[in-house]
């Protein structure tokens, strides 16, 4: 990743705070609070006011307008300490959902909050067990809003959730509901990876209580807004891989069987070394992709969908190696590795596993 | 300002002469027997090819970056990148093939003497002596330090016996660069010497070797108390392993970037799915498993792209991760292979047989191409070798007696 001056300053400053505030210690205690925690909000508004909710939005609109290649290392931060914290859900997909697909009046109603920290929001966009976002039969009735949705990231702690769900005219839209609005049910769950994770009901919520975003181009910022929370989140997957990378490797300088370092055994060194050539391999095309958002050149449907393909697989690869190679303690809750491993079995499945997007790249090459 | 306007205009001038002077002909896609190889016994495709070499000569753009006074263009980096630019631009093929360009040329600047580079740079450049590298030996593969073949102190001749395998062409070559033994009695990379020998001097011989692709690009060359002057000598006595790791270095660029050099298949893999997969859904082929497949490799081979920007744009700003070009030949080359095997279960029972050079079949040369490209993988340092350098250099990882 080739970072300005100033996106580098950034990225370290964010790297010193995240270090003393949310190490891998706070995703362990997170493991242990009650359901309806998703992440600390006080440290959130802490990383809010340094600038972390306003990385890519326009100055225009009161953002910092630092570029997509800064919000991808700051992901690939949080993932190298699995941070829980809403940047995904409320930052990239939430937030990013107002910016592309609202108007202007809806835009400079809500935004202010999410910039500064006071609110933050979920999105609703999964039916089904497998990723599908154009599966929508949450509808408008005229008794309300009826439907339901799972997997909504960090949904229990959010304030408002924008769903994703068919108009009074059958158009699919992107519709906003405060969390405690009559009508909505939450049962939030924590997943394998520590995070929590929510299943919405919609019955009958009052049309009153539902605000459409409603800017011109929803459908396709939607899909936008898509790419650019699978490559986030592949930016993300590859923090973890790199720190697993690295905390394996030390390791195998270290541990000694047969009276000798086990990283000198050809066996592992290969597997190391091929390990290490995936995830550069993965990281060139989600910096591709990071450059795309800003630029605005390519297909940045395929370019996110390269991106995500290679981090699921380049992520399950090095947590998988990486439990086998530290042995017996790769398997322990003791060692942090077991978290890296189950965070991305998580991830292949959030926006799309590997097959889903091996075939939209096919779809968007022409075959 | 003025930097910017002086690039500008370089460019301009670079594209206009290469309008001028490089015939449509040799901007099309490359054929493999249309390639301009250099030479005593060069001959040319056709009256173009022999105008674009010869103009590209004079220019000194054989050899962009070496200096004028060898021959060379003279041109720097940046420069030698806007030619490659606008070359690729255009679709110029290269105007000249030899490994003594790609290979021996770049470690004669850095290790050469000024008679030794003023006698073989400019030939090379002018394509009047074509190379051959002779490296391995029928006992010293990846173990290359191992090898046997011997120079014996004869006056002013070094007299030289044994035999070199996998010389890429040499039968078609003038003289060859090889690595030799001329002590045997410490560590066994200290005692080796980098000559440069006349393939017509009595007591060699050359043998091609049939590979399984049908053709033989590869042959064994017997030395026979064949007697080489000692002006012919690289580097210090005793020490060509820097010489050959120079040379290595170059040679492993060169594979991660072969595919822009050779022959394209007709059909690109995306028409030939598209063309063959539609309409054949039985047990026996799965057009979905092939196309997630086809995707994956897309998918790979556009990330191997972008690794290898990324280095570039790392060398313009100068801050590069001196870990990932040790990368480039193992993922590039893997990924070249997968590409050959999907091509082989798209065409099923039509991809099975090899043509002849004279008379290539559509999807023979694909065949062909697959067969040809299982030597990826092993020549230049084979990926066993190249994941060995990436444990010890780019992981640090302790070491073993893994060599490279």
């Amino acid at each position: 990743m080739i970072l300005t001056s100033e996106q580098k300053l950034f990225r370290d400053s964010l790297e010193s705070f995240l270090s003393s505030k949310l190490p891998i210690a706070a995703l362990r205690s997170l493991r242990d609070a009650s359901l309806s925690t998703a992440y600390d909000r006080g440290v959130w508004q802490q990383l809010a006011a340094l600038g972390v909710s306003s990385i890519t939005v326009p100055t225009t609109l009161g953002g910092a307008e630092f570029g997509w290649l800064a919000m991808g290392a700051v992901a690939q931060e949080m993932g190298r300490r699995l941070s829980p914290t809403p940047l995904l859900s409320s930052v990239v997909l939430a937030q990013g959902a107002l910016i592309n697909c609202a108007n202007l009046d809806q835009i400079n109603h809500y935004l202010p909050a999410l910039l500064n920290g006071d609110e933050v929001w979920a999105v609703a966009f999964e039916e089904r067990a497998h990723f599908s976002p154009d599966s929508v039969s949450t509808a408008m009735t005229p008794r309300g809003l009826s439907g339901g949705k799972c997997m909504v990231l960090d949904g229990a702690s959010a304030d408002r959730v924008l769903v994703s769900a068919l108009n009074a005219d059958g158009q699919s839209r992107l519709c906003l509901v405060k969390t405690d609005a009559l009508g909505v049910k939450q049962s939030p769950s924590r997943l394998m990876d520590g995070r929590q994770y929510v299943a919405y009901e919609f019955s009958d919520v009052p049309e009153s209580e539902c605000d459409w975003l409603a800017g011109g181009a929803s459908g396709a910022g939607w899909i936008q807004v898509l790419n650019q929370g699978m490559v986030v989140l592949a930016a993300e997957m590859l923090g973890g891989a790199r720190e697993l990378c690295e905390r394996t490797f030390e390791y195998l300088k270290e541990r000694e069987q047969f009276d000798v370092k086990i990283g000198s055994f050809q066996a592992l060194q290969h597997r190391a070394a091929h390990m290490y050539s995936e995830l550069e391999l993965s990281q060139a095309a989600v910096d591709a992709a990071l450059v795309g958002f800003d630029s605005g050149q390519g297909d940045q449907c395929a370019m996110a969908s390269a991106a995500k393909a290679l981090a699921n697989e380049c992520f399950q690869l090095i947590s998988d190696e990486a439990v086998q190679m530290h042995g017996g303690m790769g398997v322990t809750d003791e060692l942090d590795i077991g978290l890296f491993l189950k965070r991305s079995r998580v991830c292949n499945q959030l926006l799309g596993n590997t097959h889903w997007h091996r075939l939209r790249y096919a779809d968007r090459a022409g075959f | 300002m003025k930097n910017a306007d002086t690039a500008v205009s370089f460019r301009t001038e670079i594209k206009s002469w290469l309008q001028k002077n490089c015939p449509i002909s040799q901007r099309q896609p490359i054929i493999q027997k249309e390639q301009i190889w250099g030479g005593r016994n060069k001959h040319f495709y056709n009256d173009d090819a022999r105008h674009w070499f010869e103009a590209a000569r004079d220019r000194g753009f054989t050899a962009p970056e070496w200096p004028a006074r060898y021959g060379g263009g003279g041109l720097s980096a940046d420069q030698a990148a806007v030619l490659r630019e606008e070359m690729q631009d255009l679709g110029c093929r290269p105007p000249l093939y030899d490994q003594g360009l790609w290979m021996l040329g770049p470690a004669l600047l850095v290790f050469g003497t000024e008679a030794q580079k003023q006698r073989h740079l400019p030939a090379i450049c002018r394509g009047e002596i074509r190379w051959a590298q002779g490296y391995s030996e029928p006992f010293a593969g990846s173990d290359l330090a191992n090898l046997q073949t011997k120079a014996e102190d004869d006056g002013d001749f070094f007299k030289v016996t044994g035999s070199k395998i996998w010389t890429t062409r040499a039968d078609a070559a003038d003289w060859i660069f090889c690595l030799v033994r001329t002590d045997d009695s410490g560590p066994k990379q200290q005692g080796i010497s980098f000559l440069l020998i006349d393939l017509a001097s009595a007591g060699v011989s050359i043998a091609p070797i049939p590979l399984l692709s049908g053709d033989s690009d590869f042959c064994q060359t017997f030395f026979d108390d064949v007697r080489v002057p000692k002006d012919n000598l690289v580097g210090e006595l005793h020490g060509g392993w820097a010489v050959a790791k120079e040379v290595l270095r170059h040679e492993r660029q060169l594979m991660a970037s072969f595919e822009s050099m050779a022959e394209k298949p007709k059909l690109n893999i995306i028409d030939l799915f598209n063309e063959h997969m539609g309409n054949e859904n039985a047990y026996g082929i799965s057009s979905t498993d092939i196309r997630s497949r086809l995707a994956s490799h897309l998918i790979r081979d556009s990330a191997v792209k972008q690794l290898g920007n990324r280095i570039a744009q790392q060398h313009e700003v100068q801050s590069v991760d001196s870990r990932l070009p040790l990368l480039m030949k193992y993922l590039s080359t893997r990924e070249v292979q997968h590409k050959n095997e999907i091509i082989l279960d798209i065409l099923g029972t039509r991809g099975l047989s090899l043509a002849s050079p004279d008379n290539p079949e559509l999807y023979d040369s694909m065949v062909k191409q697959w067969a040809f490209d299982k030597a990826l993988t092993i020549a230049g340092g084979t990926s066993e070798i190249q994941l060995n350098i990436i444990a010890k250099r780019a992981l640090e990882l302790p070491s073993a007696s893994t060599p490279e």
